[in-house]
């Protein structure tokens, strides 16, 4: 819990006033935008000038507000460290000075908040900028009323960050007593603390700690000034500190007095201060320690001095004697306060309400016996047998009492010195022990040689090798490699040449196929070969000897129709109007015209219907015509270059 | 010193070779080099991948359950040493890996045999179908070596030896035929019209 942290180490530094100020400003300065023109729009200037002036509220806010939250409040520390800073710094003034703060930042923010109001109303940017110029100042002004409480919290911070962290909830030594009687001397000794000790009074003036172990346990020794012995009220801020420290701290108490009243206090005057704060010791373990025996002992007193101890003895109160200077005691006066407080804060702890949570873990259990059985802890027999010989050679001699030690390897080692070498294989215990020394296969042939080991291995060979001639016997292993006879092998050979026609002839298909549905140039038929078609006919076994007469056979001699006619008109391809020959087109002035005459008088007709027309000099089928005059695009538009002045 | 074997191709191996996985549930995965590693990585099933032993085993093309191979076990109680035991181990291991190989062998052959089989039945199959490719029908040319043939076939044919359809296998074959066995034929009547049945009968 933060509320409970004795650390105050981390609160953020307080600039003064003054800095405050300039920190603050030349920020605004920095981070806001700094240029601005009266040229711009209102609204631009207006957000300009009023940015700045929420700037700077915000930052004044957040640093107040960080300064607020970090300095502790002094309800929610530990009571010992709210009565600490009490004593100190004054509760008054501690809360005075923050509350100073929380209105100044109230103060800022309405401030800002006027101001961003009025600047609505600005028409110009020199307005603007007067109303940024107030509030600033304004702000600033504020903040340099707060001089005096900035200066004392930075103050209170240092203090505070000096402070010796006590930790109000562990165990706790505390050390009281009159100034010089010995207390930080004892500190030093029990603790690695390094406090002044001189012979004047009140050399420590505030809490100093120190740590020490015991028993496996931190404990924190708090040293305190010197108190002396008047009322309450009359007491100054170094000894409330001590009585604070008293009041708060669940400690063991060790009340040191000086028995040589070296330190200018008498005994009764030392009794009677103890009286005095023996209110503070209720509910706490107490030890009386007397000092500085080495100077003068307990013995050595005179009667009424020992008297004064009649008291503490009446109250049943422990009394301890030990000397800082020559160190006898200290420790047990430790030992014995710790002991006290331990035993104090058990007993604590059993009546509170949270002891349930602990008891668990103080309860050892032990398990109940659930039959009549002996469970004897085991014990081998060489052990027995050693145990016994040991005891009868214990009582035999009793004056040389020789164990028998084994002898150990170290022992063979240093005995061997260069010789020795670890032999782990002699403890090896075998049926035979001149197998020890063996060189063990790990593999062989490839295969984990342990992987095969096994008692029974020769049983099951011998079951394999049964099974194996078995199986041999049966003819399992026989392949009927037969032979091929001459009927095979012809089947064989004519089956490759049927498979090898066969790809053929599918090979021929799909180019076929393929040849369909691609596009290409069609090749000229070409009559089939004579000659090829007799071979291959004859060569599956067909018969064609005289095939003269038979139909496939090219005739020279043709037909008598038309060869004594008519020679063979050459013509050219293409004619001469550059028209393919083999079109079937007909020119349009010979379609339908049987002779020349004929051709004369349609070409007549066609001219003598043309001639009134041409006489007219109209527009005729074959002339120019312009549908559209002007078309919009080309006398409409904007150019996206130059001028538009051609169109 | 201890041979392993490889989780994904079941080579084994040797000392100073190969990468082993430990996955979170203590499972040890051994590989023999990076290809079956990053095979592993890519999650490929060893008995798809086809070069490798598991695929050999599934598929059955390596003997997968022998005796032999209960010799070879990984065996988690020590045995203590005894000399004569260990000589007779190193010599069964011998005649154990002999067997073994042997029988592998084996295997292998008998498989491979059955090729030999279905080629020779292909042989005879295709010259039966397809002779007249080379000897057309009404050859009256005498050609010895494929008469010679053709009258093999006949013999076999009488012998009674399985000479299928062109197409089909010895095996698809056994099916069909037990399949007829079973199931009777079905009888499917078309119904046809009227103008259908005129036409037809036109037609005829």
């Amino acid at each position: 819990m933060a509320s409970s942290q004795y650390n105050f180490k981390k609160i953020v530094t307080i600039p003064t006033a003054q800095d405050f100020i300039d920190i603050i400003l030349s920020k605004t300065q920095r981070k806001t935008p700094t240029v601005v023109h009266k040229q711009y729009k209102i609204a631009r200037i207006r957000n300009f000038y009023l940015r700045k002036i929420k700037f700077t509220q915000q930052s004044f806010h957040d640093k107040l507000q960080l300064i607020l939250t970090e300095f502790p409040k002094l309800e929610e520390v530990h009571p010992f460290y709210a009565d600490l800073m009490n004593v100190l710094y004054d509760k008054n003034h501690y809360k005075l000075a923050l509350g100073q703060l929380n209105i100044a930042k109230n103060l800022i923010d309405n401030v800002a908040k006027d101001y961003g109001r009025m600047m609505k109303f600005a028409d110009s940017l020199y307005r603007c900028k007067c109303l940024k110029r107030a509030a600033l100042g304004r702000m600033a002004t504020i903040i340099k009323r707060q001089a005096q409480s900035l200066q004392y919290l930075e103050q209170v911070r240092q203090h505070l960050s000096r402070l010796p962290s006590i930790d109000p909830n562990t165990r706790t030594l505390l050390i009281c007593g009159y100034p010089n009687v010995g207390k930080s001397s004892f500190l030093n000794k029990i603790t690695r603390a390094d406090v002044e000790v001189q012979p004047y009074a009140f050399t420590t003036k505030s809490l100093y700690v120190g740590h020490t172990d015991y028993k496996y346990l931190r404990w924190q020794v708090v040293d305190t000034p010197g108190i002396l012995d008047h009322s309450l009220e009359d007491r100054n801020t170094i000894e409330m500190q001590a009585i604070t420290a008293l009041a708060h701290l669940r400690a063991a108490i060790l009340y040191v007095m000086d028995i040589s009243e070296t330190c200018g206090y008498t005994l009764e005057e030392q009794l009677n201060l103890f009286n005095n704060i023996k209110v503070l010791f209720t509910n706490k373990p107490l030890l009386i320690v007397l000092n500085k025996i080495d100077i003068k002992q307990f013995d050595e007193l005179s009667e009424e001095k020992k008297a004064v101890f009649e008291q503490f003895r009446k109250d049943d109160v422990r009394i301890i004697e030990m000397s800082t200077f020559s160190e006898e005691g200290v420790i047990e006066v430790r030992n014995e306060a710790c002991d006290r407080l331990l035993a104090h804060r058990v007993d604590i702890k059993l009546k509170s309400r949270k002891v349930n949570d602990v008891l668990n873990r103080l309860h050892v259990t032990q398990p109940q016996k659930r039959d009549e059985r002996v469970r004897a802890p085991y014990i081998p027999e060489g052990v027995i047998q050693r145990l016994e010989s040991m005891q009868v050679t214990n009582n035999n001699n009793d004056q040389n009492v020789s164990i028998e030690k084994k002898k150990t390897e170290r022992d063979l080692e240093i005995e061997l010195e260069e010789d020795y070498h670890l032999d782990l294989r002699k403890t090896w215990s075998l049926k035979d022990n001149d197998e020890r020394y063996d060189i063990l296969p790990e593999i062989y042939r490839n295969k984990n040689v342990a992987d095969f080991i096994d008692p029974d291995i020769m049983t099951k060979l011998e079951e394999l090798e049964r099974e194996e001639e078995a199986r041999e016997q049966a003819g399992f292993y026989d392949m009927n490699e037969s032979e091929d006879d001459e009927e095979t092998t012809a089947i064989r050979k004519l089956a490759k040449k049927i498979r090898y026609k066969r790809q053929v002839i599918i090979g021929e298909a799909r180019s076929k196929k393929q040849a369909r549905r691609t596009p290409s140039v069609p090749r000229p038929k070409r009559a089939v070969d004579r000659e090829n078609l007799e071979n291959t006919m004859s060569g599956l076994g067909i018969d064609m000897d005289n095939k003269e007469d038979s139909h496939y056979v090219a005739k020279v001699h043709e037909t008598r129709s038309r060869s004594l006619s008519r020679p063979e008109i050459k013509r050219k391809r293409e004619d001469s109007e550059g028209h393919v020959r083999s079109s079937s087109k007909v020119p349009r002035d010979q379609s339908g015209v049987r002779d020349v005459t004929m051709a004369k008088k349609a070409r007549k007709i066609n001219k003598i219907s043309q001639r009134k027309m041409n006489l007219g000099g109209k527009t005729g089928e074959a002339d120019r015509r312009i549908f559209i005059k002007k078309p919009k695009h080309l006398f409409s538009g904007k150019r996206s270059t130059g001028k538009t002045d051609r169109r | 010193m201890r041979l392993e074997t490889c989780y994904y191709c079941s080579s084994t191996i040797w000392p100073g070779h190969g990468i082993q996985f430990v996955r979170n549930d203590c499972k040890i995965f051994r590989f023999c080099r990076s290809r079956c590693h990053r095979a592993f990585k890519k999650k490929w099933n060893p008995r798809k991948s086809r070069w490798t032993k598991a695929h050999r085993k599934f598929t059955g093309k390596d003997l997968a359950t022998d005796p032999t191979f209960e010799f070879e076990k990984r065996r988690n109680e020590p045995v203590k040493y005894n000399r004569e035991l260990w000589q007779n181990t190193l010599q069964a291991m011998e005649r154990v890996e002999e067997v073994r190989t042997k029988r592998e062998r084996h295997h292998i052959m008998k498989r491979l045999r059955q090729g030999t089989f279905d080629r020779k039945a292909a042989d005879l199959r295709e010259v039966r179908d397809y002779i007249h490719l080379v000897r057309a029908p009404n050859a009256t040319k005498p050609m010895e070596e494929i008469e010679m043939v053709q009258k093999a076939i006949a013999k076999r044919e009488e012998a009674g030896e399985l000479l299928t359809k062109v197409g089909t296998t010895v095996a698809t074959t056994k099916k069909l035929s037990a399949l007829r066995r079973r199931a009777p034929k079905i009888d499917v009547i078309i119904e046809t019209s009227d103008t259908e049945q005129m036409i037809a009968e036109d037609v005829e």
